[in-house]
């Protein structure tokens, strides 16, 4: 659909000529038909309200006072003067003035409405034309295409382009419609600075911008179409832009979760897969150790065996919880823990490796509970307390320690072993990526299982550090953040 | 329904593991059955009415929740154990809340599995719940909403009696928040875990000789609460 404008200012030429062709032949008529003066006023008043029609305001007010003229010099006593004999024609002769003005006055005001409701009716058809167009076309590739090329076509250019992203050096064509079109580089960034319609020889330039937000600019040759179609037009290309953009945006997010979906079942199957032999290996071991009552070497293998299955528990617990972490599918749960249960689950685990070693807990009674996820804080005590226990001779104790710190709760495991490897310290200081470790095959000792417990405790929002204990041996510290003081409540 | 040896019903999709636990339950003195998966399960429930269950929580088919829930549609008591695995919590509580009584997280040992199945078949056999609680130095009143602990009164609030109701009345057995929240708030919308803790916290300040090293009220890690000491007997 083209846009028309129905009415100049002046309108055409038309009217004009038409004027004096109808007032003669008004006239002659008159003449002919010898009608009295009030007849031939209306005869008059209907001519100059059709020219009014035809050719508005301008053509109808000339042939009102023209049309005065004939009727005073061919109609009115004395004929063939433009003198008037008698008051009462004044009188008729200025009603007519007046009537013929209003008239033609009111009638081109009626013309020039309809026209322009005609043209706002064709602008919003053609908006709407555009809107349906951009909008019922489904998510594939090149729809962005074909939306300017819809856009261009409702805006009657025969060429353009369209321009993605809001500065000098991220715009770029996404597609071309018909002949190539040379662009100014001015007139783009006016375009994009100002946010308004910039007009640059046969080229319009159309910023599409939607809430505030730049899309691109659309580059138009040969439009017609006024601004009010213009402006619209560039917020509804804007507008396909943006959704294209948040579809494709959608469909990533989806695809995320899918292969977050993807890894956390994974990560069961192999959990579940990997503790259920794990499981009855225990079970197992437990129903030998019962009938191997009264061999003592028989039932000392058997504990040999039970220790090495629970060590292979530990480490794949520890390889799942790490890769839960790291493969981004869990996320650490905190809740308050009170140190004292975290002690005590820490011991039953590892009731084998400690049994028969002594082991002091001392909670300071002004300690706060843990904020932190109690499986991955257990697990984290573990791997340290299973350290000290391998390091320390088994008939010297191990410490566990729980008291406030200044930004939360430290947890100490104090052993009384040959102190620490350079090497270890060395690893934790480096910066942490475990995939690394593994690789180089760094084997010193305990060196993965505190990257594992640094892993852990990071992830709950604390530290770990390794310090030299005074009088032989290493304290390894967490620190961790305390739980909020829950509100007084009124009981 | 009157047995010689308590029925107990394992299900666990895993051959080995349901061999030996039928195995190891046996020479343990129970009479044991076993199903592959939830279907055959709720199956074996019906027809033999077992007077405990031990299931794990994913199987195909039907899987321990289904399990959970079609038992509890059957009767309310049976004790149900659930065999839970590490990194799974919310499954956990998902079956507490469903009804199951207990859990042991694998890889358990056979001895923890046994002393769990004691505890919950002497809980279940004990008959009408008595009017008083007696544990070591501890005595709980439950008509008299009085306790008495080493002889002298311990003045609580209704509502830290009514936790304390709730835990030690199932001493051994651990009680979600959630659990905590529907009989004590009677589910009222406005009460948080943190409510809870705030009360339980209170709760431990009258009662334990040292709250931060608690001797009665236990916190079990994702899931709520744990009455840790063993009552006595008559």
């Amino acid at each position: 659909m083209k846009l028309q404008d129905p009415i100049g200012r002046w309108g055409s030429l038309a009217p004009w000529v038409a004027m004096p062709l109808a007032l003669a032949l008004v006239t002659f008529v008159g003449h002919w038909a010898g009608a009295n003066a009030p007849t031939i006023g209306s005869i008059y008043l209907v001519a100059v309200l059709g020219l009014a029609a035809w050719g508005g305001w301008a053509v109808g007010a000339t042939a009102s006072l023209a049309a005065m003229l004939c009727f005073n010099y061919f109609f009115l006593p004395p004929t063939g003067t433009l003198t008037i004999a008698e008051p009462a024609n004044w009188v008729a002769l200025i009603s007519f003035l007046i009537a013929s003005t209003f008239a033609s006055r009111l009638v081109a005001t009626a013309r020039r409405e309809a026209a322009e409701a005609q043209r706002r009716r064709q602008e919003v058809e053609i908006l709407y034309e555009l809107s349906f167009a951009l909008f019922a076309v489904s998510q594939r590739p090149g729809v962005l295409g074909e939306a300017a090329a819809r856009t261009l076509r409702a805006i009657g250019a025969d060429s353009g382009l369209l321009l993605l992203g809001d500065t000098d050096s991220s715009m770029e064509t996404a597609s071309t419609v018909g002949e190539p079109v040379e662009t100014e580089e001015a007139a783009l960034r006016e375009a994009r600075e100002s946010r308004r319609l910039v007009e640059r020889g046969d080229l319009v330039y159309v910023p599409l911008e939607v809430g505030g937000t730049l899309h691109g600019v659309l580059v138009a040759r040969g439009t017609s179409a006024p601004r009010t179609v213009l402006e619209p037009a560039g917020r509804l290309l804007g507008l396909a832009v943006e959704r294209e953009r948040l579809l494709a945006e959608a469909a990533h997010l989806e695809a995320m979760r899918e292969s977050d979906t993807l890894k956390t079942s994974l990560l069961r199957a192999v959990s579940h897969d990997l503790r259920t032999p794990l499981t009855t290996m225990r079970l197992e071991i437990e129903s030998l150790e019962r009938q191997l009552e009264g061999h003592p070497q028989a039932r000392a293998s058997v504990r040999g065996l039970s220790l090495e299955q629970e060590r292979l528990s530990r480490r794949i617990d520890n390889l799942l919880s790490l890769a839960r972490l790291e493969g981004g599918v869990a996320r650490p749960h905190p809740e308050p823990v009170p140190p004292a249960s975290l002690f005590r689950a820490a011991r039953e685990s590892l009731a084998l490796i400690l049994a028969g070693r002594p082991v002091e807990a001392l909670v300071d009674p002004r300690c706060p509970d843990l904020w932190a996820d109690p499986s991955l804080t257990l697990e984290a005590l573990v791997n340290l307390l299973e350290n000290a226990a391998r390091a320390t001779p088994p008939d010297r104790p191990i410490e566990i320690a729980a008291g406030p710190a200044p930004q939360g709760v430290w947890i100490e495991v104090r052993d009384r072993g040959p102190g620490l490897p350079a090497g270890v310290r060395r690893l934790l200081e480096s910066p942490r990526d475990p995939r690394r470790t593994a690789e180089s095959g760094d084997s010193a000792s305990g060196g993965l299982g505190l990257r594992i417990v640094q892993g852990l405790v990071e992830a709950n929002g604390g530290a770990l550090a390794l310090l030299d204990r005074p009088g032989g041996g290493t304290i390894a510290r967490l620190t961790l953040p305390a739980a909020p003081e829950p509100e007084e409540i009124e009981i | 329904m009157s047995r010689a040896n308590p029925l107990i019903l394992v299900i666990d999709d895993d051959p080995s593991i349901r061999q030996t636990l039928t195995r190891e339950l046996a020479l343990a003195g129970y009479d044991a059955l076993a199903a592959a998966d939830g279907v055959e399960g709720k199956a074996l429930y019906e027809e033999r009415r077992p007077d405990l269950v031990i299931t794990d929580l994913a199987m195909p088919r039907a899987d321990g929740h289904a399990v959970i829930a079609a038992v509890r549609r059957m009767d309310e008591a049976t004790p149900i154990l659930v065999l839970s695995v590490r990194g799974e919590e919310e499954d956990k509580v998902r079956a507490l809340d469903l009804g199951a009584d207990d859990y042991v997280t694998k890889p358990f040992s056979l001895r923890e599995l046994l002393a769990r199945v004691r505890t919950q078949l002497r809980r279940s056999g004990a008959g009408a719940a008595p009017e008083v609680l007696r544990f070591p130095d501890l005595e709980i009143d439950l008509a008299r909403r009085a306790v008495t602990q080493d002889g002298r009164e311990v003045r609580l609030t209704p509502t830290e009696f009514a936790i304390l109701e709730l835990l030690a009345g199932q001493a051994g057995r651990p009680i979600t928040l959630r659990q905590i929240i529907a009989t004590v708030w009677k589910g009222a919308p406005a009460t948080t875990a943190d409510t809870v803790r705030v009360h339980v916290g209170s709760l431990r300040r009258k009662l334990e000789p040292e709250p931060a090293n608690p001797r009665y009220i236990g916190t079990e890690p994702w899931v709520g609460y744990r009455f840790l000491a063993e009552p006595e007997e008559g």
